[in-house]
């Protein structure tokens, strides 16, 4: 949690990036329309972005009069390795999810991330990875039909074969 | 007699009632674990169901919602961890209780008590709702306006303490709300000429992004952190205990109801101003109030409870939502093609009524779930964050992508979730986002319906704003709540009481969980 009294590394460079966001957001909701009437379709986007200008300037002004956290450290309280690699992960799989397919790339990702999150054996990651993986595809793929990019698996055909099986045995 | 039949749709179809007792079990424990929020858990849900029929995909999200706002009390006095931030206040008198092996009495007066003010609340929404969306057909488009306007104020100010920031956010939801083709004129705005972006960005996946991405991220500065162990034993409270408290457990459904209906405003407020009332009336405690006096967990719990069917008050009738939650609830009526408000009651009064029965349902499935199976309960907490925060990010993808089978909202999923992560990091909430999203499409258009009826004229408009009744009220409170928050208003506060004790601190919702 924010404390109220000191500066958290890197939260001027923050505020202020918000700040310049406004700038141009607000400059883009000029162009949309301009000043012609109360009721153009710029009109409300125009007076957000200026409700975002105004108060981020008066938060980075509120942030560079406080003194910075001298306890804290950009790398460790405000972006730690894990959460960066974890971010780099999660690109990974967005990137992977379409060509690779749903299956095989969540369960690279579970793998990966108990392994180096438990610190315990790669027969935890992959036993726990399998299970969670199991019971999050019978309840989403199977129970809630939601389709998922089958990418090399041919998910389809095995399901089907699950059903002719189970079919037949009637 | 139509009205009874949509009572009971939900009793009396096996399906519906298993899905609200399913919803309502997994909603305990998705309330209980710190780090899985309601609101996490229904935003992630309404990309599952959005193929469903409406009244199934309801009653789930109604069991999530009303488990899940009790649940968070288990963590709260187990291992002092609130589960969700209504249960803030109940950590404070609940975990003392646990340290002196009481945890299984403080465990069991919680649920009896979330039973009664859930209960409570339900009958106000079933009496007061079809009266107030009379009332809102009276509503003129500025009211509306106006409405919304103080929700995002209320949101804003109360959830961060910081007016600045959360005005901020809110204006950040309003314009993320207008991306795409205008639906008046079909003037693009903010697309940048990106055909993607004609469209507007998918709430869904901002919302899953802020809440579920940013929230596990969070969660990784403190992975290490080992849940501690509790012994349970007596459960069921006995009569005697429950008729005690009975007087302040009805002021306290009064005050969570009356919180959980104004908009903006929801069970996390509630429980922490139901907590300050318990204090101030109760006389003789037997035990001090946070060191485990009982009447800190009975106030609390009713309130947020009975600030569940409140909350619903304004989502009805008004189509103005409570809290994120409620945000959220309304963007699923959305998807399944209702539109809440007060044509809503007129045109689909069995929704109504079904709403209400499923929560009845709900309720009494809560009772039931809460005071059996804690041994098992207490099991599942014990999860460790190594598997349960890349559970939460697989499931974030999968939502992500499962309502438009596209995977550019996957993309903006992920941005928000890192977004979402700073601006939780440097302390703005991150509700009102989501809020000023889900009103941005109202504010827009009764802002541009009420100046065109005033023939573009500002001084007719503020004319008619001080000339009505209902818009003068609105209007003065928006400028109350706004200044109030300002530094200038409490600086005078202060000259004239003397130092005062801090105020109740709210508290961040996202991060309650942390703390």
């Amino acid at each position: 949690m924010t404390s109220n009294t000191t500066r958290r590394p890197g939260e001027l460079a923050f505020t202020l990036f918000l700040a310049v966001v406004s700038l141009f957001l607000l400059w883009t909701a000029f162009g949309i329309s301009g000043f012609e009437a109360l009721s153009s379709p710029g009109a409300v986007p125009m007076a957000t972005t200026f409700a975002m200008l105004a108060t981020a300037l008066i938060v980075a002004v509120k942030t560079a009069r406080r003194p910075a956290a001298a306890d804290e450290k950009l790398g460790r309280d405000v972006l730690p390795p894990l959460v960066f690699v974890f971010a780099l992960f999660l690109l990974a799989y967005a990137l992977l999810l379409k060509p690779l397919g749903f299956l095989p790339t969540s369960a690279l990702f579970l793998v990966g991330s108990v392994k180096i999150l438990s610190g315990r054996g790669w027969g935890f990651a992959v036993g726990v990875s399998a299970l969670s993986l199991l019971v999050i595809y019978v309840l989403f793929r199977i129970v809630f039909t939601v389709l998922m990019p089958a990418g090399i698996v041919p998910e389809g055909e095995i399901l089907q074969a699950l059903r002719g099986l189970f079919g037949a045995g009637r | 007699m139509e009205t009874l039949a949509a009572f009971f749709t939900v009793w009396a179809d096996p399906k519906l009632f298993a899905l609200v007792a399913v919803g309502t079990f997994a909603g305990i424990y998705i309330g209980a674990i710190p780090g899985l929020s309601v609101t996490m858990a229904v935003s992630i849900l309404i990309s599952f169901t959005f193929s469903w029929d409406v009244n199934p995909a309801i009653a789930l999200m109604i069991g999530i919602f009303m488990g899940g706002v009790y649940g968070g009390s288990r963590t709260a006095i187990l291992l002092n961890i609130p589960g969700a931030p209504s249960a803030i206040a109940t950590a404070l008198d609940g975990y003392p209780m646990a340290q002196r092996g009481e945890a299984g009495e403080a465990i069991g007066i919680t649920t009896v008590m979330s039973f009664i003010g859930g209960f409570a609340g339900i009958i106000v929404l079933a009496v007061a709702a079809p009266v107030v969306s009379d009332f809102a057909l009276s509503f003129q488009p500025r009211d509306y306006m106006l409405l919304a306007v103080l929700g995002l104020l209320l949101v804003g100010s109360l959830a961060s303490g910081s007016l600045v920031k959360g005005i901020f956010a809110g204006a950040l939801g309003l314009m993320l709300g207008t991306v795409g083709m205008d639906p008046l004129t079909f003037t693009e705005r903010f697309t940048f000429e990106i055909p993607l972006l004609q469209s507007g960005i998918s709430f869904i996946a901002v919302m899953i992004g802020l809440f579920g991405v940013s929230e596990a991220l969070t969660q990784l500065h403190q992975i290490d952190k080992a849940a501690v162990r509790q012994s349970i034993d007596r459960i069921v409270p006995s009569w005697s205990t429950v008729r005690k408290h009975l007087p302040l457990s009805m002021q306290t459904s009064a005050i969570g109801v009356f919180i959980g209906a104004l908009p903006g405003t929801g069970g996390d407020i509630a429980a922490l101003l139901a907590y300050d009332h318990a204090k101030r009336v109760t006389r003789n405690p037997e035990r001090a109030f946070g060191d485990g006096a009982i009447e800190g967990l009975v106030a609390p719990e009713t309130a947020n409870n009975a600030a569940v069917g409140g909350a619903f008050i304004p989502m009805m009738t008004l189509g103005i939502p409570g809290d994120a939650v409620t945000a959220i609830m309304i963007g699923a009526l959305f998807i399944h093609g209702l539109n809440p408000g007060p044509m809503l009651m007129v045109e689909k009064p069995d929704m109504f009524w079904f709403i209400v029965g499923a929560l009845v349902l709900a309720n009494f499935c809560m009772l039931l779930f809460g005071l059996t199976g804690i041994r098992l309960f207490v099991k599942i907490v014990e999860m460790p964050r190594a598997v349960m925060v890349p559970l939460i990010l697989l499931l974030s993808v999968v939502g992500a992508y499962a309502v438009n089978n596209s995977i550019t909202d996957v993309y903006w999923m992920l941005g928000f979730g890192v977004f979402g992560y700073f601006l939780k990091l440097y302390g703005y909430p991150l509700g009102p986002i989501i809020l000023g999203v889900i009103l941005s499409r109202l504010l827009d258009d009764n802002w541009r319906r009420a100046i065109i009826s005033e023939r573009e004229s500002l001084p007719a408009f503020f004319h008619g704003l001080v000339t009505s009744p209902l818009s003068l009220v609105l209007f003065l409170s928006v400028i109350f709540i706004f200044v109030s928050q300002t530094p200038l208003w409490k600086r005078w506060r202060r000259g004239r009481t003397g130092p005062a004790r801090p105020p109740a601190e709210p508290g961040e919702p996202e991060d309650a969980t942390l703390s």
